[in-house]
């Protein structure tokens, strides 16, 4: 079969719903800033070289609705020929649309095509501008539309996994990121043209700004600020948005070629795209996924948890991260994910608490950030994983490139 | 000249300066607010205009935090804005009225007017809220200019909600002047006015001061504890049940020992003097800085154990420590409790003979009498010395009416036996053969005036109509013993409740039928209106439960469904009636009283309304059509050109509205949360209620009015059922809401979305009211809501299950 490499990847810094940066700015502009930095990026490919480009959106509706894949390809001005689709796998849509870029590679379909995940959790809201569960389903159970901080709360209360667990966890998570940042990390970051809207003498204006980091991180976040924040979902639960992920508007993408197609434009891939699956589990703890998806990956693959060199498992509940790595062995050996640690391999740079959970975007997201980190420190095996809301976890295996 | 005023500036921004902003910026002034600049500025702070304005900033802050609000709405704060006496003076120029709320110091008032004389524009009111200082010596300094357009303007706190404006002329007011505040006062900021001299703590605080003093004289005297006092002098006396030392703890033991003081100083010759030397154990409670509610301690003070259990103390005047207390036990009381009206209470408990009754009769006599001495020294009248305790103290009666009550001769006979002097002037009434202060003649109240001997009429604006004037005019038309029909002129009819609370009970329902009738035949509107008092007053405070209850528990649910269905006629009647409907809410406007409003033509509310759908908190859904009105109001609210693409975005407040009780805290927040459509009035004044929604009835008539079409509803469907259940299944799992809440909820969200129909079918009225009285019926059926009604009707409290 043929081999699918990413060539680069890319993403817009993420940013916070509401208040953050990107609040006011189109998802597509969003996207056709991280679409044109990866073209930037790739000198060796044009535009018209790119065959397709798939786009997972957890939301895909209104200003990020109709077919965003398509769309894109126009608005970034490709040519008619790039033609685009949309893809939803609700949180690792991103990641769904870049692996299957690659399996259209590996069946010989296609041999460039984009991969892409966007969310404006700002412009599109969680659950849709018109959430409408089905009236006689929730007569039956409701499970299948159950809010992502109850799930949170079930698999803290169901696995035992503390409120200072799970402080402790965010915390950690806000000092690798505010590292991170001060490091320069994130070389997968496109600096993004963004709009504000600012009202002077009463008239209101628009001002055009470029936004180069990601705006959630808390540098200064403590482990007894975290232990004094309410409970977010449940009276007396502990889940908090001191432990939760950032809700957040981004984009990000990846350039997906052949083995064919790499040599015959000379560029040089970061890594190879091993396998991409998916697992199901109970829609009311749906943050365990990852325990159910990482194992099958490992399995299918013939790799062991001991092979992986680095680990992106997305932190949309510090309880459910906690959980799957409990699931998997990781989360006894502190050293492997802890801020202060030289051996840390797990979410190094932050993960979502910190950086934000652009729900559709994460999958593309988090591949960039492990394409860097991959580089950077000639890990030979990344496993990114994430849980998915109606109880599903996802997980892909990259194989470095020499 | 026809004066107005359009921008006002108030000085100084503590709790009542921050008050009377907030009132002048609800009735539409702009306001500008200024403060000293703070004494201790940094150097590198002193040019710095943010921390010249710290003071002020802070007081505008504090107003707008302020519990219960002093705000109408917080948008009214966009018309104020705040600055320093140093930077910002100048700006007093373009000021049409300042007050002045600084802080009680001769002097330092006397500097401030004397620079406000200098830049005032001619015809700029000049007015000080001060509660003692006499106005001559503030104004010493000024220009006879000055003086002409200077006068007292004494409002009390909190400002929003007391009723009481206190207006006191200088030696060199202008007629003119005094008349526009006055009306201005009255009409524009919704207050009482009592007009008072130039005397100190000038007539409330006098009066009540006084009072507080007596009683606790009196109570250390016959050795009665704090609390007991507080259960004899509060409802059982027609008193607030904060009574005499929870307002004392309310008000500040430093404020009301400084209010005292201040009589004590300057008042030499008073013949009650040593009242107002406040006892020596209060005097070691200000020392202790124990001042009441501000610093968590005052007379009584509340304790929390590890096991967060509230133990409820007050002090013991003797050892000054803090001991747990039980109800009071004493025939008088407990007789005076049980009596039915408020005259009968107070005979009651003043002649009685226990200790509680004797304790009693020396206060409210020694109170009685030393307001008849204060005339004519701080008032002319007995009627403004007993609007002044009912406005600014909230006494049911003031002095003279209660003396009234418990019968002039009698008591006098009394006092007299027991040594007491009578005052000279009430002696002259008795022997002029004068029986009580007040009374009512061909239609209109009389006082008796001591000046001339004679009784004259009360004054009252001629746009507060009264109520009881027509009654005594023998206008009431129809009547039963829980509302009156009563005829207030020009054909038009007022609907009157007078149960208790005015809570609505199945007579009423009943009258209004028979009212409708009698409108059609002989008038051209209706008026749905009372004049209830209470703190806060009830226009209607909800439904009679009692009757349903008891159908409920007999298993009678086929009668609860046929009087539902009697309660929706009647409902219905009054939105599809031949002639103009207005309602005239204020005050406590909950449940049943809230629907009928919602049915009317026309809403013409008080400022302060507290209106509401509580029926859940008895375990209900609302059972008058309150939910259909509702969701009427929030999906009509647009015009017909325009279509809704997404009804859920008008269902979820409508429902959350009426699912989680919510109750507004003005006529402003009941617009805002769609009780109140863009065409219904506020007006600011509670006495002019009825008289403005008269004027509206007889401005739809000459309108040519046409009741509404009967149309259908457009509904949310059953698209409300899959998202009001999915998000309950998180509300229930986070432990939100108990199961018999979670219960009732799911049907208020049926009820509200006209159930299993697509979204944006449009359904007629009977199909939401035949959901509403299933729901009702269902409801009532399950032994959960029986014991939620129960324990409302028992303890005023919702039970939670």
């Amino acid at each position: 079969m043929r081999e699918a490499y990413i060539v680069n990847s890319v993403r817009t810094p993420g940013c916070r719903r509401g208040k953050g940066a990107f609040a006011a700015t189109r998802p597509e502009d969003l996207l056709k800033a991280a679409i044109n930095g990866l073209m930037e990026r790739v000198p060796e490919i044009e535009k018209k070289d790119v065959e397709d480009i798939l786009v997972g959106c957890a939301f895909p509706e209104a200003e990020q609705g109709l077919n965003i894949g398509r769309v894109i390809a126009q608005i970034a001005q490709f040519p008619d020929s790039t033609c685009g689709a949309t893809v939803n796998r609700f949180c690792s849509s991103g990641l769904e649309a870049i692996a299957l870029q690659a399996m259209r590679i590996m069946a010989g379909y296609c041999d460039v095509a984009i991969g892409a995940g966007l969310e404006s959790m700002t412009i599109v809201p969680m659950g849709g501008n018109l959430p409408r569960p089905h009236p006689e389903q929730v007569l039956e159970s409701p499970d299948v539309y159950i809010s992502m901080g109850m799930t949170a709360e079930n698999v803290a209360n169901r696995y035992k996994i503390t409120r200072e667990m799970q402080d402790e966890f965010g915390y950690h998570s806000q000092m690798k990121a505010a590292a991170a940042q001060k490091n320069g990390r994130y070389k997968e970051i496109i600096p993004t043209p963004a709009v504000r809207f600012k009202e002077k003498d009463g008239i209101t204006v628009k001002e055009t700004f470029i936004q180069d980091f990601d705006d959630g991180v808390r540098a200064n976040t403590t482990l007894e600020g975290l232990a004094k924040l309410r409970p977010a979902f449940a009276a007396m639960g502990s889940v908090t948005a001191g432990n939760s992920s950032q809700t957040t508007d981004g984009a990000a993408c990846s350039l997906v070629m052949s083995g064919e197609a790499v040599k015959k434009f000379g560029v040089k891939p970061v890594a190879k795209i091993v396998c991409y699956t998916v697992a199901g589990c109970r829609a009311d703890e749906m943050g365990v996924g990852p325990a159910y998806a990482i194992p099958k990956l490992l399995k299918m693959t013939g790799k062991k948890v001991e092979d992986i060199g680095l680990w992106e498992v997305n932190e949309a509940f510090a309880s459910q991260c906690i959980y799957s790595l409990q699931q998997i062995g990781l989360y006894e050996k502190r050293d492997l994910w802890l801020s202060d640690s030289d051996k840390r391999i797990i979410n190094v740079n932050g993960g979502a608490i910190a950086l934000g959970h652009p729900l559709g975007c994460t999958g593309a997201k988090l591949c960039a950030q492990l394409m860097t980190e991959m580089r950077e420190r000639g890990a030979k095996y990344g496993v990114e994983s994430m849980c998915i809301g109606g109880g599903m976890g996802a997980a892909a295996l990259f194989e470095l490139c020499n | 000249m026809v004066r107005k005023i359009k921008k006002a500036a108030v000085i100084g921004s503590g709790i009542m300066g921050g008050g009377i902003a907030a009132l002048m910026a609800g009735a539409g002034v702009d306001v500008l607010l200024l403060d000293i600049v703070p004494f201790d500025l940094k150097d590198e702070e002193k040019k710095d205009p943010k921390a010249r304005n710290r003071i002020v900033t802070a007081g505008l802050e504090a107003a707008m935090k302020a519990k219960p609000p002093l705000f109408f709405s917080k948008a009214d704060a966009a018309r104020i804005s705040t600055g320093n006496l140093e930077d910002d003076f100048d700006k007093l120029k373009e000021c049409d009225w300042i007050v002045e709320v600084v802080v009680e110091n001769l002097k330092i008032k006397q500097e401030l007017f004397a620079r406000i004389d200098g830049i005032r524009s001619p015809n700029t009111i000049v007015s000080s809220n001060t509660s003692g200082i006499p106005l001559k010596a503030m104004s010493e300094k000024c220009s006879k200019a000055f003086k002409e357009n200077f006068l007292g303007t004494h409002f009390f706190n909190p400002v929003r909600y007391m009723h009481l404006l206190e207006i006191i002329p200088g030696e060199f007011t202008k007629q003119e002047v005094l008349d526009f505040v006055a009306d201005f006062g009255e009409r524009m900021l919704g207050k009482g006015i009592v007009w008072a001299k130039d005397t100190p703590n000038f007539i409330g605080n006098r009066i009540g001061i006084h009072g507080i003093g007596k009683t606790m004289q009196v109570m250390l005297e016959e050795g009665l504890s704090i609390p007991e006092v507080d259960e004899l002098f509060g409802p059982p006396m027609g008193r607030p049940k904060t009574a005499i030392f929870k307002t004392s703890d309310l008000v500040g033991l430093d404020t009301m020992t400084h209010v005292s003081q201040n009589t004590y100083d300057m008042c030499p010759n008073d013949e009650e003097r040593d009242v107002f030397q406040v006892p020596a154990f209060v005097k070691t409670m200000v020392d202790k800085k124990l001042l009441g509610n501000k610093t968590k301690a005052g007379f009584y003070k509340t304790e929390i154990t590890p096991e967060w259990k509230k133990i409820r103390k007050v002090i013991d005047p003797k050892t000054g420590d803090y001991v747990e207390y039980g109800k009071a036990d004493y025939a008088s009381l407990a007789a005076a409790k049980k009596a039915a009206t408020l005259p009968e209470k107070m005979k009651t408990l003043l002649y009685g003979d226990d200790k509680a009754a004797k304790f009693a009769w020396k206060v409210a006599a020694g109170g009685f009498i030393y307001a008849a001495n204060r005339i004519p020294e701080i008032s002319d009248t007995v009627v403004e010395i007993d609007n002044a305790m009912k406005w600014g103290y909230n006494f049911a009666m003031g002095p003279f009416e209660s003396w009234d009550a418990i019968g002039v001769k009698e008591s006098v006979e009394k006092m007299e036996k027991d040594g007491m002097k009578v005052p000279e002037n009430v002696k002259k009434m008795l022997a002029s053969g004068a029986a009580s202060f007040y009374k009512i003649e061909k239609g209109k109240k009389l006082y008796f005036d001591f000046a001339s001997s004679s009784y004259k009429e009360v004054k009252a604006s001629p746009k507060a109509l009264n109520l009881d004037t027509f009654k005594a005019e023998n206008k009431v038309v129809l009547t039963a013993p829980s509302c009156s029909l009563i005829d207030i002129g020009d054909s038009v009819f007022c609907l009157e409740f007078h149960s208790k609370m005015n809570a609505i009970n199945k007579e009423m329902v009943e009258f209004m039928q028979k009212a409708g009738d009698y409108v059609d035949k002989n008038g051209v509107g209706m008026v749905i209106g009372n004049q209830a008092g209470g703190m806060p007053p009830a226009f209607s405070a909800g439904g009679d439960l009692a009757y349903m209850l008891g159908l409920a528990k007999a298993g009678n649910f086929s009668e609860i469904d046929s009087f539902i269905r009697l309660v929706h006629q009647g409902i219905m009647g009054t939105r599809y009636s031949r002639y103009p409907v207005v309602a005239a809410p204020f005050g406590l406007t909950l449940g049943g009283g809230c629907e009928v409003c919602l049915a009317a033509d026309k809403i013409v509310a008080n400022s302060d309304l507290f209106m509401g759908l509580v029926e859940i908190g008895a375990g209900l859904v609302p059972g008058g059509c309150g939910m259909i009105n509702l969701w009427r109001r929030f999906v009509e609210s647009k015009p017909g050109a325009a279509k809704i693409t997404d009804l859920a975005a008008f269902f979820l407040p409508a429902f959350m509205s009426v699912a989680q009780a919510k109750v507004s805290n003005s006529a402003a927040d009941a617009r805002n949360k769609g009780f109140l459509r863009a065409t219904d009035r506020i007006v600011m004044n509670r006495d002019n209620l009825i008289g403005e929604a008269k004027k509206e009835v007889l401005k739809m008539v000459d309108d040519g009015y046409a009741p509404p079409l009967k149309t259908k509803i457009t509904v949310l469907g059953r698209e409300a059922v899959g998202m009001v259940w999915a998000e309950m299944q998180n509300m229930r799992g986070g432990g939100y809401i108990p199961p018999h809440m979670e219960f009732i909820a799911k049907k208020i969200a049926v009820c509200m979305s006209g159930g299993d129909v697509p979204s944006g079918t449009a359904v007629s009225e009977e199909h939401l009211m035949k959901l509403e009285r299933e729901a009702f019926v269902d409801l009532w059926k399950t032994e959960n809501t029986q014991k939620m009604a129960e324990n409302i009707m028992k303890t005023g409290k919702p039970l939670l299950l």
